[in-house]
């Protein structure tokens, strides 16, 4: 007489024991895979592009908010800086006595450069301001 | 490399991927879909698997949620107690004699009155290795509550067939 339990055991094994796919499953899962690969490729292909072409676009945004951060700060800040730069000298000239006018010709270039280099610092200002949002205090 | 991954993991998890979409489904064709679904998803995300879980217990969870959601969007399934108990162990063992397909369809059809975890237990320990620690990866529940409702399941096979 055989064990009651065994055999409920081989009668579930021999039910449920061949469960399995369609023998053409694997070939079935393979072609669709290529099917998605390829698919896959072309969405990844759009969606470079889309990127590639936003990015373009931000890229030219930027660039024209500088050009006209530049000129704003040329038109306004750097010829109120230079034109008070211009009168202060033509003021302070008469008061200039000749040895510091021998100092100033013998520096000159060291004067000149350093003015350029003042100059050249608003406009470089004007843009940190922008982009930290911070107002320009010139006194 | 991703294609290669496949091709190693296909004949490891196909079976045991199938018995469980099986297992929820009681439905063959359904259960191809989702398995087919579920290998397509392990495609896609294989690249961004990082290892946390072991593959088994990803596979596992992912055809989990694909076999609950293919339940979710189908329509009430018929009872394999109706007249589709034939097909469905024919479609389980197409090689079985007419006599024991009637002996199987009484089978299957006690295994499909039982409560749905008894339910599923019975069937994938049945379908494999007979491995209550793989059964529990697979439904994500203990391996002393898969004994449990492994040994609460053959009861009332035993006693319904009685045996």
């Amino acid at each position: 007489m055989s064990n009651p339990d065994s055999e409920l055991d081989r009668r579930l094994q021999a039910l449920f024991g061949g469960l399995d796919t369609e023998a053409d499953f694997d070939a079935r899962l393979m072609a669709r895979l290529r099917v998605e690969s390829h698919t896959d490729a072309a969405e990844r292909a759009i969606r470079v592009r889309q990127e590639e072409r936003e990015r373009y676009r931000k890229a030219l945004l930027g660039l024209q908010s500088w050009r006209r951060s530049m000129l704003r700060l040329l038109t306004l800040d750097t010829l109120g800086i230079t034109l008070l730069l211009v009168v202060a000298a033509v003021t302070a000239w008469p008061h200039v006595n000749r040895e510091v006018l021998s100092i100033s010709l013998q520096y000159g270039p060291y004067i000149a450069t350093l003015l350029g280099v003042l100059l050249a610092t608003v406009p470089i200002v004007g843009m940190w301001a922008e982009q930290t949002h911070r107002p320009i205090r010139l006194l | 490399m991703t294609d290669e991954a496949i091709a190693l993991l296909l004949p490891a998890f196909r079976r045991k991927v199938f018995g469980l979409a099986y297992s929820f489904l009681r439905n063959r064709e359904a259960a191809e879909d989702v398995t087919q679904d579920v290998f397509i998803k392990v495609w896609r995300a294989l690249p961004r698997f990082d290892g946390r879980a072991s593959v088994s217990t990803w596979i596992y969870t992912i055809a989990r949620n694909a076999s609950l959601s293919a339940l979710r969007a189908r329509r009430p399934q018929s009872s394999l107690s109706d007249p589709e108990v034939m097909d469905a162990v024919d479609a389980i063992d197409t090689a079985a004699s007419a006599e024991s397909l009637v002996e199987r369809a009484a089978l299957l059809r006690l295994v499909d009155q039982l409560p749905t975890k008894q339910r599923q237990v019975i069937m994938l320990f049945y379908m494999d290795e007979q491995s209550h620690e793989e059964v529990s990866t697979m439904l994500a529940m203990p391996v002393g509550t898969v004994k449990t409702l492994l040994h609460r399941a053959r009861a009332r096979l035993s006693a319904a067939v009685g045996m």
